[in-house]
């Protein structure tokens, strides 16, 4: 067991002088093997069987779990990073007793809590939110995160366009580039729902674009179906109304009486 | 201990990329999976997707956790696709509700899968899931480690496993226990035929394979397979062993026997080897003592028929006297050793099969037991009215049912005037009543009904009506075992073109031929069919189907298309029913047939199609049949179909009477009377003699139904319920005889109704109280005879001459403990219940002074000389002596009372005991205590109920010879002390061992006939047309 851990301190070196370097290739191939090792961890979640070296153990994997995430964000794979958070949450909420808690620990909830917010998964980043203690709401991260959300919510988008300057932490970069590009999503969305048709200027002054280019660019790639026109784009395509249904009153009146005349045999 | 609060992580560990990774979080996630199965089944295609990926090594880890999350999910389809993917690490003992449930839905799977396999044709097989096999067999291997070998056969029965039962049956400790256990199954669960024979021939091998064999079980499954050759070889072989073998070779009879599957006791009766006539005298006489005593105790009844009988009697008489002076001296049966000659023993077996000697025993019983109340039909006779013939035709029916086999016709001798009345078909109907008075009467009917039965050669006097009532007469007395008057009876048929004779001729052969599938008289029946005559051919259409009762012949088809052709309803009707009866018992393989007619444009056939379904799966309670049925009773448009459909339940449901009531409580409540009519019928039917409080409860609203025929049906099914039911089983029993006589007195009532309560009256005091109706024997098997009866029975509605069938059904309730000799010795038992509970009704207290104003004169000074004798005797007073006859009167009472008083035994001590208290009232009220426990002395009256009541003292000279069979019906005994004389039951003098009844019907007798010589003997009985 110590020279498994041992191991696994040995190879996390490693790691970390890869990811020092920013080499993101070797941590990575590194990083997989580290995880496969910490498998073999008999008191990390979700067994945490007690042993002496178990808090030592929880501390690893803990810091292991916590670049790894870093790392996720860093080679831009949301999948990884929702993965490695996934794993690595457990050791903030399961083992608060066992071991103390990490310094790493809000700036990375902060990063899902963005994360969530760039997915446009609302719900969940409100239950997550509620999970975190009080206290947690005033550290520099969360607040950030909930602010943002905030704004996004109450459609105060050039707030969040500009937040992008005052982020808290280095790696929150990623996200909040992400971030605007949700925000231009919901902005075309509500435009569909607003208007039937837009000219290229407007439609660039509200979707924020500094080109024509970058608008047209995005149309193709992102709405195919809205239509280009002259100077202006139509949104209607998307609007069209689905036909109200017609009551099938003549099956119900069929089996209406179809009702009444089995009622009449029966009894 | 720290805890995981979410499985999430595990979940995105599945996504990692590396199989280490995969594998570490499905292990953890399968012991997580039961607290966090709702986080695991958002992400189930992930694993769904790692069982089906063919690359990952524990794809049955995969298929383990998938199968979990969706037992937790509610999906056990989907989660019993999974175990069965998981292979051996889905483990079936496993002490988990999962577990549990998957291998029970596991089971339900392969039963239907292996139902169906074997229901469909070779092509269509498909195979059957191994690995669903593989956990069924692994679950039955584990049944039987655990010593469950009950659960282990029923699995493998509803499995058609019959390899696996074959084994649970040879692991199990008690294999008897168990076979016996298993034939109980077959019986009751298994539906389908074909796999039943499987299953009983499977049986049969392993009861063989016994170290002692149980033969008795044996033979009833050979029985149930038709295979007489086997039971007589067996019975064959016992007969040449030691004594208590040659008593179980009789048991073994007896039982047969009482299935009454005629054909197969014949058949088994002819491959036993031929008896040498060269056999002494003695086994002769043996054999023959209980026919003699049978034709003894009606010597005298039969007397006073007069004419031509009278010389029948006078030449038994010497015969009569040697016999009762050998059995007065209670010295019979000298040396036992010599007697037991291998051929001795085959006459009485044989004779036992061929039905002689249990009719004549049972004639015996129920001649000597019987209870009959005739003032209750007295009572019937004055109140109805004198132009109602239908009333009066019921009385007459009520009175045969009430002395159904019991060979005492005193009622209608008393009544001859009132008698003539009778005309036409009443005639036809009275004088077949004699039959069911006589019925099992083998050596005397002939002679019995000789007045009245068509003149060879000379165009006969007496009126056609009488004629074929006789011939029916004669069907009814040899019902079933008409193998000495089918001749006759088809000469009768051939020698007449009067379609009144050739109606109660056919009956007569249908009856005394049932199920033997003669084709001569087949023929014969047929000819009379095509002469088109509405009432012939509607008998000749029940005789068919009598005649070829569960044989599924070809000749339903040309039944079927004769009913096409003809335009009368009668004959349609007739032959719809024997169709119906040439399927009995066939069950699915009768499927096409019914399709056929249930399909039908004209309703009487498909009213036929409805009893063709009951008696194709009468007692099977088969799902599918009631499906059909209770959909044609809501759905067709004749009420005729939508009746019988109803009633046909009955028949279907007569092995799980419990149910019925509740089936059919909607159908009770129909708007349609005649499916209200339809539902008292099938419960009456299914639980008759059973007393159920619910079929009561369901009846009784009907017997005061606003629609006459309902209450008529209802009160007859209520009668059927209550069959040998006393008041301190069920105190409602008294309310409906109240119920009854209201009826029946109430001028204002409907005749409909008031028939039915008059048969009514008939049916609840059936046989002289000594009989029940029995659709199946005590081993379970149906009784033909009593479910053909109760069919052609329920034909009442239109005609009324077919209600005499229901006296097929009737079985007596009787304990007949028989030594090796066949003879009944003496022998007492206990029944460890209240007398009361089982015993008798109470004779009905004679007229009060009031209620005589209103009756005619003739009948007043009747009652108030009974009267002032009751006043004079007290306790003495019977009812029924006091309605004595006139002229004998006198000197019978004081015969009878000294009779009564000297050879009670404790048993009617007991019971007149009981008698007088009820009778006198207040007096005696408080002062007798009802003993626990009342002592039986062979043979006794013992109604089913009563049964598991009975015990047998340790200490008693014989004791039965299987001890686990019902204290019921014919029981050998073993003689612990066989060196002892044997002390048989006297049972040539009729005036000792009977009850009061029985004194009274003989004390007339003999003092008219024999004692007195004052009165003349009645006038035959015939009528004047």
């Amino acid at each position: 067991m110590e020279g498994k851990l041992a191991d696994i301190t040995r190879l996390f070196q490693k790691f970390k002088a890869a990811y020092d370097k920013n080499d993101t290739e070797t941590s990575d191939n590194i990083l997989s093997q580290l995880k496969v090792k910490l498998t073999e961890l008999p008191s990390l979640p979700p067994l945490f069987k007690s042993s002496p070296s178990s808090i030592q153990e929880l501390l690893l994997a803990r810091d292991i779990l916590e670049h790894a995430v870093v790392l996720s964000v860093k080679m831009e794979d949301q999948d990884a990073f929702e993965r490695h958070f996934l794993q690595l949450k457990s050791y903030y909420t399961d083992t608060r007793g066992v071991i103390p808690p990490s310094g790493q620990e809000y700036p990375i909830l902060g990063l899902n809590l963005l994360r969530l917010l760039v997915q446009n998964r609302i719900a969940e980043f409100h239950t997550e939110l509620e999970l975190l203690p009080p206290a947690a709401h005033d550290h520099s991260c969360i607040k950030h995160a909930v602010e943002l959300e905030q704004s996004f919510m109450e459609g105060a988008y050039n707030r969040v366009l500009s937040a992008r300057q005052a982020v808290p932490h280095e790696t929150y970069v990623y996200f909040m580039d992400l971030l605007a590009k949700t925000v231009r999503d919901e902005i075309a969305g509500c435009s569909e729902k607003a208007y039937d048709s837009l000219s290229l200027v407007e439609a660039k002054k509200i979707l924020m674009f500094a080109s024509d280019q970058e608008l047209l660019a995005y149309v193709l790639d992102d709405h195919p179906d809205w239509e280009i026109r002259g100077t202006r784009v139509y949104f209607q395509r998307a609007k069209k109304l689905a036909p109200c249904k017609e009551i099938p009153s003549l099956q119900l009146i069929n089996q209406t009486l179809g009702y009444a005349r089995e009622l009449e045999r029966i009894v | 201990m720290t805890v995981v609060s979410t499985a999430s992580g595990l979940l995105a560990m599945l996504q990692e990329s590396h199989p280490t990774l995969k594998l570490h979080a499905l292990k953890n996630l399968n012991v997580l999976v039961d607290n966090f199965w709702p986080e695991i089944s958002t992400n189930i295609s992930a694993i769904e997707s790692l069982y089906e990926d063919d690359t990952f090594y524990e794809r049955q880890l995969a298929a383990l956790v998938a199968s979990k999350v969706f037992y937790y999910l509610g999906e056990l389809n989907d989660s019993l696709t999974y175990a069965l993917g998981a292979g051996p690490l889905f483990d079936v003992s496993e002490d988990t509700e999962y577990v549990q449930t998957l291998v029970t839905k596991c089971v339900d799977e392969y039963i239907l899968l292996s139902v169906k396999a074997a229901e469909s044709n070779e092509s269509e097989k498909t195979a059957l899931d191994p690995r669903l096999v593989a956990i069924v067999e692994r679950m039955l291997d584990k049944c039987m480690q655990d010593g469950k070998f009950q659960q282990a056969v029923g699995v493998a029965l509803e499995c058609r496993r019959l390899d696996k039962l074959e084994e649970s049956i040879i692991r199990s400790e008690n294999a008897s226990a168990m076979l016996s256990y298993c034939l109980r199954l077959s019986q009751t669960f298994v539906s389908r035929r074909e796999f039943r024979h499987e299953v009983l021939r499977l049986l049969v091998k392993s009861y063989q394979g016994l170290q002692q064999p149980d033969y008795l079980s044996i033979c009833q499954c050979l029985m149930f397979l038709d295979e007489p050759a086997d039971v007589a070889a067996i019975l064959d072989k016992l007969l040449k062993g030691d004594k208590s073998e040659a008593l179980l070779a009789y048991q073994i009879a007896f039982d047969l026997f009482e299935n009454e599957y005629q054909k197969f006791l014949l058949n088994v009766r002819d491959l036993l080897p031929e008896s040498t006539s060269a056999s002494s005298s003695a086994p002769l006489s043996v054999t023959n003592g209980g026919l003699i005593q049978g034709t003894r105790g009606n010597g005298i009844s039969a007397m006073t028929d007069g004419g031509p009988t009278a010389m029948d009697s006078d030449l038994t008489e010497p015969l009569l006297g040697s016999y009762a002076a050998e059995e007065s001296a209670d010295v019979s049966a000298p040396p036992v050793e010599e007697r037991t000659s291998y051929t001795e023993r085959l006459t009485k077996l044989k004779g036992i099969l061929s039905g002689e000697t249990p009719i004549s025993l049972t004639l015996q019983f129920l001649y000597s037991h019987n209870r009959s109340d005739l003032l209750i039909l007295k009572t019937i006779k004055q109140s109805v009215e004198m132009r109602n013939s239908v009333c009066h035709s019921a009385t007459i029916y009520s009175n045969a049912l009430m002395h159904a086999g019991t060979t005492v016709d005193t009622f209608l001798r008393e009544n001859l005037d009132w008698l003539k009345r009778a005309t036409n078909w009443a005639k036809f109907s009275a004088t077949a009543g004699l039959g069911v008075i006589h019925r099992g009467h083998h050596q005397q009917g002939r002679s019995l009904m000789a007045p009245y039965l068509p003149q060879n050669g000379g165009t006969g006097g007496g009126s056609p009506y009488s004629e074929g009532g006789a011939l029916y007469a004669l069907g009814l007395i040899h019902a079933n075992h008409g193998e000495g008057i089918k001749q006759f009876l088809l000469e009768s048929l051939r020698n007449t073109s009067n379609e009144v004779i050739q109606h109660g001729a056919c009956l007569g052969l249908g009856l005394a031929a049932l199920g033997t599938a003669d084709e001569e008289i087949y023929e014969d029946v047929k000819n009379v069919l095509y002469t088109d005559s509405a009432v012939a051919g509607e008998a000749a259409g029940i005789a068919m189907g009598l005649l070829m009762v569960g044989t599924a012949s070809e000749k339903a088809t040309e039944m079927l298309a004769y009913a096409h052709d003809t335009q009368h309803e009668k004959i349609i009707r007739g032959l719809a029913l024997g169709i119906a009866l040439v399927v009995y018992g066939r069950e699915e393989e009768a499927d096409t047939l019914i399709e056929q007619m249930t399909r039908d444009q004209d309703p009487i056939l498909r009213y036929g199609g409805m009893y063709a379904l009951a008696m194709a799966y009468r007692g099977t309670a088969n799902n599918s049949a009631i499906r059909r049925l209770l959909h044609f009773a809501v759905s067709d448009v004749s009420d005729d179909v939508r009746r019988t459909a109803v009633l046909a339940l009955g028949f279907v449901l007569c092995s799980e009477p419990e149910q019925t009531p509740r089936i059919v409580s909607l159908l009770s409540e129909s708007y349609n009377a005649h499916v209200r009519y339809g539902a008292a019928m099938a419960v009456g039917i299914s639980c008759a003699g059973s007393g159920s409080s619910e079929a009561i409860s369901l009846l009784e609203p009907l017997t005061s139904d606003a629609v006459d025929f309902v209450r008529q049906g209802a009160l007859i099914a209520m009668a059927m319920v209550l069959l040998q039911t006393t008041e301190a089983r069920e105190p409602r029993v008294a309310t409906f005889r109240r119920q009854l006589e209201k009826i029946i007195n109430d001028k204002h009532e409907e005749t409909m109704s008031k028939m039915g309560a008059i048969l009514a009256q008939g049916i609840l005091d059936a046989g002289g109280r000594n009989v029940a109706i029995m659709l199946q024997s005590r081993t379970g098997h149906d009784r033909v005879t009593a479910v053909v009866g109760m069919a052609v029975f329920s034909q009442f509605w239109y005609w009324y001459p077919l209600i005499y069938f229901i006296s097929l059904s009737f079985a007596p309730t009787a304990f007949i403990g028989l030594n090796e000799e066949l003879r009944m010795p003496k022998f007492n038992f206990v029944s460890e219940t209240k007398p009361s509970l089982f015993g008798y009704p109470p004779s009905v207290a004679p007229p009060a002074a009031t209620s005589a104003v209103k009756l005619p004169t003739a009948v007043l000074s009747t009652s108030n000389r009974a009267k002032v004798r009751g006043a004079k005797r007290e306790a003495e007073a019977k009812a029924s002596k006091a309605t004595g006859h006139e002229a004998g009167a006198g000197s019978s009472s004081s015969k009878a009372e000294g009779l009564v008083d000297g050879d009670k035994d404790s048993t009617h001590a007991a019971k007149d005991e009981n008698a007088m208290d009820v009778d006198g009232g207040t007096q005696k009220k408080a002062v007798v205590v009802e003993p626990s426990s009342e002592v039986l002395s062979n043979p006794a009256r013992v109604v089913p109920a009563q049964e598991k009541f009975i015990k047998f003292r340790e200490d008693s000279r014989y004791a039965p010879l299987k001890l686990k069979r019902a204290p019921s019906g014919f029981v050998m005994l073993r003689d612990l002390t066989p060196s002892e004389p044997v002390e048989l039951v006297s049972t040539d003098t009729p005036l000792s061992a009977g009850g009061a009844g029985t004194a009274h019907a003989n004390t007339n007798a003999t003092a008219i006939a024999v004692e007195d010589n004052e009165p003349p003997p009645p006038e035959p009985f015939e009528y004047v047309p």
